[in-house]
């Protein structure tokens, strides 16, 4: 490489660019009131309309991930009509998150009933079969924690899917999808182990606790 | 044991101890022991009489224990119901302890929970099979719910009872689904355990039956299954075994004579006017086609009787004629002149119907493709050549595949062609694949020729050795034959006789007997390499042989001596025309 990388310290940062940066994170997880002192704190201008998304963002959220599947998709068609019939993944991993609520609940009766009209259905296209017999298969144990699947009904795969719910709801409203943090830290990761490889320069562009931080983070 | 459910003789088999059976104790005298229902009941009767190590037989390796089990259970199975009972009663000796009949009912009942639990008293001492045997009892408790709408027990069923057996996971994941949606049951035949929707109370029976150890329960028809056993061993053994295995026998060890084997000239054909070179019988056993050097083809017909008289004399090649080869639907045959062309006759009216030649070559042999519609031939430049049947040439295989040799077989799939390809090698030439396998031999090739089945090739070659390998998957070597004499001459050699049991070959001048020169028709017993017979008679080199496929009593020669002779078996032994398919003289196993 013929650049020098350490031409880094040669380039001028604004900070409206910096804040932009943290108003795209606050925006992305809904945290309201940070951005409202944030946003007061640095004097930018307000971003009136965004409030108001996010409040209904982080409702279809919550209810998401605190075992309210079906009012998030409800709430989903209000906020963004028709996002999920074209996004029948998204539709199927919500209802599929329902189900396992009604199953950890014990109402077996209803999750059946809800399996057999909801469910079903999308097991006429092959790429949902084995996902539905895998929630499926929640039915049959007393105690599904200790299946063989009982990565469906725990907290990662219920923020996994709310995650995804999120980015398409952004998606929807020609938001960004990914904040500006995330893309930063993923081409910074891939620059770094670029470096590392071919010249061993990698630790000279960043500081030694940012990129230790950088090395466990890109595991 | 077809235990239907409604057939009362089940019931009274295994709940005739409940009526009140005699038992016999040591001391002499004797109870009658109503079953009832307590476990302690079912364990007390013992499942063997005293003396369990009791062995019969000359060799002290039958223990009497089993040998009664299974007399009995052949009792039961073929009907007589009480002369089973008698037996049991008589030798002491129970087919199935108590707990066992009570299970077996139980089972056909439909009382699952009940099953489960006489399941642990039966003393089984593998945990795991409890297990596998519960889990079919609750499958099929659990299917039986849903067939019957009872969705919600069913699935209380899968969650309380089947699910904790902990195991079978991918079955239990499948079951879930069944509840579900039905359909997708009908197609959960694919799962480890190999089958699918609700089955009969009986299947049910029969695959717990398997689960447990045979010495639980005795397997089904378990007498039958070992005297089948030694019939097969008897009739592998015997090397003269030539007719129907349904001639067999259980009063005698099996051991044919050779009576049965074609030894005795029946008839001596003499059209042709000089060495007979091939010979083949059709497909159907109705003809069979000699050529010669004499440059025709000759085809014969097969009466009723056996006798065989000339149909057609086929002349047209300038050349002797090499090899003949019989359509599929035996309407046609084609005959090859040496280096010459190859030519297709019409069987019924003896016409030539077309011939296949390529300009400036000669072909050295032919055969036809398995639906009939294209020829192929060996060519005198190493290539192999393919027309359909109005002579339009559609392929050409160039290269080293075959050489001037009039052998050239091709499997019954058509996806096969065999050829010489090299002095000592032989070429299976897969045309779609594209894959090639050699066999290769030690010594130069004469001839070879493809079983029926397409899985062996007979090789003959130069130093008087015939080999036999096996082409089914991994080409290997799997007998040899030897006894015949070659010495100048290409001598052919060819499967035949029952299930092509034996091998035939010809053979040259041998011995000096009365001045007279004497070449024999070699016949060995394929699976076992033994020389069964050596036909006498020719007076010149047999060069070829065909075996009847349909009468495995026929065979035909041809030699040098410009005759062909038929060999059959002995007439005494005739005694019996049965309604074969084409009315040949089909011998029983007579006594």
């Amino acid at each position: 490489m013929d650049v020098d990388p350490r031409h880094y310290e040669q380039i001028a940062i604004k900070d409206i660019d910096i804040h932009n940066i943290v108003l795209s994170y606050l925006v992305h997880n809904c945290y309201r009131e940070t951005l409202e002192s944030f946003v007061a704190c640095t004097g930018m201008p307000e971003p009136a309309d965004y409030i108001e998304d996010m409040e209904k963002r982080k409702g279809i959220i919550r209810c998401a991930l605190e075992g309210n599947a079906l009012k998030a998709i409800e709430l989903t068609e209000q906020v963004a009509c028709g996002l999920l019939e074209n996004n029948k993944d998204l539709h199927f991993d919500l209802l599929s998150l329902h189900f396992a609520d009604l199953v950890c609940a014990k109402k077996c009766t209803e999750a059946l009933e809800f399996a057999q009209n909801k469910l079903t259905p999308f097991g006429k296209e092959k790429n949902y079969v084995e996902k539905l017999k895998d929630f499926m298969a929640l039915l049959a144990y007393e105690e599904p924690e200790k299946s063989p699947v009982f990565r469906l009904i725990g907290l990662e795969y219920r923020q996994d899917v709310a995650d995804k719910l999120n980015r398409a709801i952004l998606a929807h409203t020609n938001l960004p999808s990914y904040t500006a943090i995330e893309r930063l830290i993923q081409q910074a990761t891939v620059v770094r182990q670029s470096l590392n490889q071919d010249h061993g320069w990698g630790s000279t562009i960043f500081s030694d606790g940012f990129s230790r931080r950088l090395d466990s983070g890109s595991d | 044991m077809v235990c239907d459910l409604d057939d009362d003789e089940p019931a009274l088999k295994r709940l005739k101890l409940a009526s009140g059976n005699l038992t016999v104790l040591s001391n002499g005298s004797s109870l009658t022991e109503p079953i009832v229902g307590s476990s302690r009941d079912l364990m007390a009767r013992p499942l063997q009489s005293e003396g369990d190590k009791e062995v019969i037989g000359l060799k002290g390796v039958i223990k009497k224990v089993e040998f009664v089990r299974i007399i009995a259970e052949a009792l039961y199975s073929l009907g007589y119901k009480k002369s089973y009972a008698h037996l049991e009663e008589e030798s002491g000796i129970p087919l199935h302890s108590s707990a066992v009949d009570i299970f077996t009912q139980q089972i056909l009942d439909g009382s699952w929970d009940e099953s489960v639990a006489t399941l642990h008293n039966i003393g089984l001492e593998d945990e795991s099979i409890v297990k596998s045997a519960t889990f079919l009892i609750l499958e099929q408790k659990f299917f039986e719910l849903l067939d019957g709408d009872k969705t919600m027990e069913a699935l209380k069923t899968l969650r309380t009872e089947i699910t904790p057996l902990s195991i079978h996971y991918c079955r239990v994941q499948e079951l879930s689904s069944c509840i579900v949606s039905p359909t997708h049951c009908d197609s959960v035949g694919s799962s480890d355990l190999g089958y699918g929707r609700t089955k009969s109370r009986a299947k049910l029976l029969e695959e717990v039956q398997k689960v447990l150890p045979p010495a639980v329960i005795i397997p089904e028809n378990r007498l039958e299954h070992l005297v089948e056993q030694v019939l097969t061993l008897q009739r592998d053994a015997c090397i003269y075994h030539n007719s129907l295995d349904k001639e067999m026998s259980l009063y005698s060890d099996h051991h044919c004579g050779k009576d049965l084997i074609p030894s005795r000239t029946l008839q001596i054909l003499k059209a042709h006017s000089d060495e007979v070179w091939f010979l083949q019988f059709s497909h159907n056993g109705k003809y069979l086609a000699s050529s010669s050097n004499d440059q025709s083809a000759i085809i014969w017909e097969i009466d009723v009787n056996g006798g065989v008289s000339l149909k057609h004399r086929l002349s047209g090649h300038q050349k002797p004629v090499s090899s003949v080869s019989w359509s599929p639907d035996d309407h046609q045959l084609l005959t090859c002149g040496v280096e010459e062309v190859v030519r297709r006759w019409d069987v019924s009216s003896g016409e030539c119907l077309q011939i296949y030649e390529k300009v400036g070559l000669g072909l050295v042999s032919c055969g036809w493709f398995p639906d009939g519609k294209w020829v192929f031939s060996g060519v005198n430049d190493k290539s192999i050549c393919m027309w359909e049947l109005n002579g339009k040439e559609v392929e050409c295989c160039k290269g080293q595949r075959t050489l001037k040799i009039s052998d050239l077989e091709i499997t019954s799939d058509g996806k096969q062609i065999i050829s010489k390809c090299r002095e000592n090698a032989l070429l299976l030439l897969d045309k779609e694949a594209k894959v090639e396998r050699v066999i290769e031999e030690n010594q130069t090739i004469t001839s070879f020729s493809l079983s029926r089945d397409n899985r062996f090739l007979l090789v003959s070659l130069l130093d008087q050795e015939i080999h036999l390998w096996s082409i089914d998957g991994d080409v290997r070597l799997v007998a040899m034959y030897k006894g015949h004499k070659r010495s100048r001459f290409v001598i052919r050699s060819c499967f035949g006789g029952h299930e092509e049991a034996f091998i035939a070959s010809g053979s040259e001048d041998s011995k000096v007997q009365r001045c007279t020169r004497n070449s024999e028709v070699y016949l060995w017993h394929r699976r076992s390499g033994e020389l069964v017979e050596a036909l006498s008679g020719h007076s010149g080199a047999v060069n070829c042989v065909s075996w009847n496929p349909e009468n495995p009593h026929m065979l035909a020669s041809g030699s040098d001596d410009h005759t062909i002779r038929i060999w059959g078996v002995n007439a005494l032994h005739m005694k019996h025309k049965s309604a074969h398919c084409n009315g040949i003289h089909y011998c029983n196993g007579g006594t």
